[in-house]
């Protein structure tokens, strides 16, 4: 496969990152995120990455970067199995130090500061590379998804929650 | 649990089952002709991968509803990510989560597809008397002006300050108590889905309705479908797992009424690829903005989408738009705004403030728009491409510049665009923004829900998988295809009317011909 065809298949589609994987092993992730209950997809390390981009991405009262990757866990969990392997790599790609040399950092974005991590993230998002851009849209996606889904997040947003509505029931439609 | 007579759990079977008619898939084209044939006397099964629902699981939280009632969790996208694809899972199909909205095909529309496309005997004139008898049974309606709610309102009144028309909707709702929750499975009722109208009428003429069902492949011997071979999903995580549990459904006849991604995917799944099959898909890609009003604004609650307008929809040449609202809950502002940490943070805590329109470009109109593909990876699991030709860039661009003026003057504070980081508007001369601005993939987000195409009808073999008399396939002689995937074309406006209208008619139609 070409390095351009290689990039032009989209994140989700197909063996994408294989290619990339061999050598990403070795980058030392630092595991500040540890799991609460067993993992779906992920594995440890993975979700110390995930985390590490969620507490990054989402800054909102009571957001809760273990919780918001274990959610992404499980959202991925009922993904095809080739959308599986792909988060994976993906995940270990971002981490890793080698990306990173095309943004100038030579640590793991795990073990960044606030601002480097944030350049690492525009870098991502600003890429001309095609599948950098998927990447930034898939881990901000889901790591804000899973944040804004849950109710925790209602008070800090001014969103009172759903109407009581319970005894309303509505007329059952006539049959023709 | 009176709800539930008469639907099945398909964890309850096991081994075989014989039929006149196997459906697979209960959205809107499966459920209304499922209807029609029962009560022509054939006996019916429907079979469905999502779980059947109620309104006693609606409780309006967007953590439960996503996963359970949209494909992947509601995270379904094109392949590189850059297109958002909302699409419903679940007894009833994308109309127990749609917005109501309801319009019956444009005749140019149905004029088109039979002079371009080879469509024959499907005018207005053959779907009225339909289209009569299904807004009836769906009590579909115009909202007054008064009843819509200050999105919709705010939509309206930008349009007319700017010189457009714009028109409450007709919805498919009874009783409604205008929560805002559509979207998220009707909480009382109101909404005239398909899982509480056509399907329990299908039920009363004694049709099966199977839930957890997926469809893996038709068997085809001889140019003719055997059967359904058919994987239990799990009753647990709203069924995502596969169990181990196998079904075989035997049939006279079979219908995929799969939705547009899942039709050609079963299609290519059973060998039945080849030709146009996974061609020609259609988005009515949607570019979309919020913009920010002093007085509150509330986007998530009353009925979400009750103002359209059309104004745009012919522009010579040009691809056309419609424009719309689309309600805001906290995931859906999430993710249709831009930017993270702190910045988008600083959008998030706006949310009772914004109003969120959008723009849908009218795709698959000029030959040289082909519109996207459907494939299927090794596991089996659907993809869809959709690389947006120039024109529809520039069309989404036009759409999202009409909603930018419109909402400066309705009174907007701001707007932004879905660009990351976004573009912000506070006045006419903030424009210039666009003209240097990236139209592009996963550079400004874009949205679907209407998804179309994909195994189109049509006169020529060559050039459609079905053909438009009965929507029988060309080659296989007793499979049809009833949904949005034969369509030859986008609408130009929602499309659920349209599928209620052709799956009646073709109901009849089979009918007529039966054999
Ligand atoms: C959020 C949202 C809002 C919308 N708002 C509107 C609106 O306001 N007005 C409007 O007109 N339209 C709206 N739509 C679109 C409209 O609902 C759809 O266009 C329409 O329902 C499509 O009908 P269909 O029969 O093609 O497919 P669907 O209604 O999607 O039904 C297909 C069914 O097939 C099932 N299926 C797929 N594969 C398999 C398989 N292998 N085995 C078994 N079952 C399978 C699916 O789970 C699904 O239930 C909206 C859609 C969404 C998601």
């Amino acid at each position: 496969m070409t390095r351009r065809s290689f990039l032009k298949r989209g994140l989700f589609g197909g063996a994408l990152l294989a290619a990339a994987g061999a050598g990403l092993a070795m980058w030392p992730t630092l595991m500040k995120h540890h799991p609460r209950k067993p993992l779906l997809v992920l594995d440890a390390r993975g979700f110390a990455i995930l985390a590490a981009i969620a507490a990054r991405m989402v800054d909102a009262p009571g957001a809760d970067p273990i919780e918001i990757a274990h959610g992404v866990d499980v959202v991925i969990a009922r993904e095809s199995h080739e959308a599986q392997a792909d988060f994976r790599q993906l995940l270990l790609l971002f981490d890793s130090a080698l990306a990173g040399l095309m943004d100038a950092h030579v640590r793991p974005f795990t073990s960044l500061s606030f601002d480097e991590q944030g350049s690492v993230l525009y870098a991502w998002r600003d890429s001309r590379l095609a599948l950098r851009q998927s990447g930034y849209k898939a881990l901000r996606n889901l790591t804000a998804a899973a944040h804004y889904a849950s109710p925790t997040c209602w008070e800090s947003v001014g969103y009172p929650g759903p109407p009581k509505i319970s005894g309303m029931v509505a007329t059952p439609a006539a049959t023709p | 649990m009176s709800d539930k007579i008469g639907f099945i759990d398909g964890n309850s079977l096991d081994g075989e089952l014989t039929c006149e008619v196997c459906i697979v898939g209960s959205g809107a084209g499966g459920a209304v002709l499922a209807a029609r044939l029962a009560a022509a006397g054939k006996e019916v099964i429907v079979l469905e991968e999502g779980g059947h629902y109620t309104r006693a699981d609606f409780h309006m939280r967007e953590d439960e509803a996503f996963p359970m009632l949209y494909q992947e969790s509601g995270a379904r996208a094109t392949k590189d990510l850059s297109i958002a694809i909302l699409q419903g899972r679940a007894v009833g199909g994308s109309t127990v989560a749609n917005w109501t909205t309801s319009f019956r095909t444009p005749e140019s529309v149905l004029d088109q597809w039979a002079r371009v496309h080879g469509v024959r005997e499907l005018g207005v004139g053959a779907l009225n008397p339909h289209w009569d008898e299904i807004e009836k049974r769906l009590s579909i309606a115009q909202i007054s002006l008064e009843e819509t709610n200050r999105n919709n309102r705010l939509l309206y009144d930008g349009c007319k300050a700017i010189g457009l028309e714009a028109k409450t909707t007709f919805r498919n709702t009874r009783n409604c108590f205008k929560s805002g929750y559509c979207g998220m499975g009707c909480p009382v009722d109101a909404k005239q889905s398909m899982n509480i109208t056509y399907l329990p009428d299908a039920i009363a003429h004694g049709a099966r309705v199977v839930s957890r069902c997926r469809v893996d492949r038709l068997v085809v011997e001889a140019g003719h479908v055997a059967s359904a071979e058919c994987t239990v999903l799990s009753s647990d995580d709203y069924g995502y797992a596969e169990t181990p549990q196998r079904l075989r459904v035997r049939a006279k006849k079979f219908v995929l009424s799969a939705g547009a991604i899942g039709t050609p995917s079963i299609l290519i799944r059973s060998g039945l690829s080849g030709g146009v099959v996974g061609r020609g898909t259609y988005l009515h890609p949607v570019i979309g903005v919020t913009a920010r009003y002093k007085d509150p604004v509330e986007p998530f609650y009353g009925a979400p989408q009750s103002v359209a307008s059309h104004a745009l929809a012919h522009r010579g040449d040009k691809v056309g738009l419609f424009m719309e609202t689309a309600p805001l809950h906290p995931m859906l502002a999430a993710i249709s705004s831009s930017g993270f940490g702190p910045q988008h943070r600083a959008i998030m805590t706006e949310l009772p403030h914004l109003a969120a329109h959008i723009a849908l470009a009218i795709d698959g109109f000029h030959e040289s728009e082909t519109g996207g593909t459907v494939t299927v990876r090794p596991s089996g699991a659907p993809l869809v491409d959709y690389p947006i030709p120039p024109r529809i860039w520039e069309a989404l661009r036009e759409g999202l510049r009409t909603l930018i003026r419109l909402n400066l003057a309705a009174g907007a504070d701001w707007v932004l665009s879905g660009h990351d980081p976004a573009l912000r508007f506070s006045s006419e001369r903030d424009l210039g923004q666009l003209d240097s601005a990236p139209f592009a993939p996963n550079r400004v987000n874009i949205f679907s829900a209407h998804i179309m195409g994909g195994a189109r009808m049509g006169d020529d073999p060559a050039r459609s998988v079905v053909r438009s008399s009965d929507c029988r396939h060309h080659s296989v002689s007793n499979l049809h295809i009833v949904d949005g995937s034969i369509f030859p074309t986008s609408l130009g406006v929602n499309p659920q009317e349209t599928i209620y209208g052709i799956a009646q008619l073709m109901g009849d139609r089979m009918t007529q011909s039966w054999q």
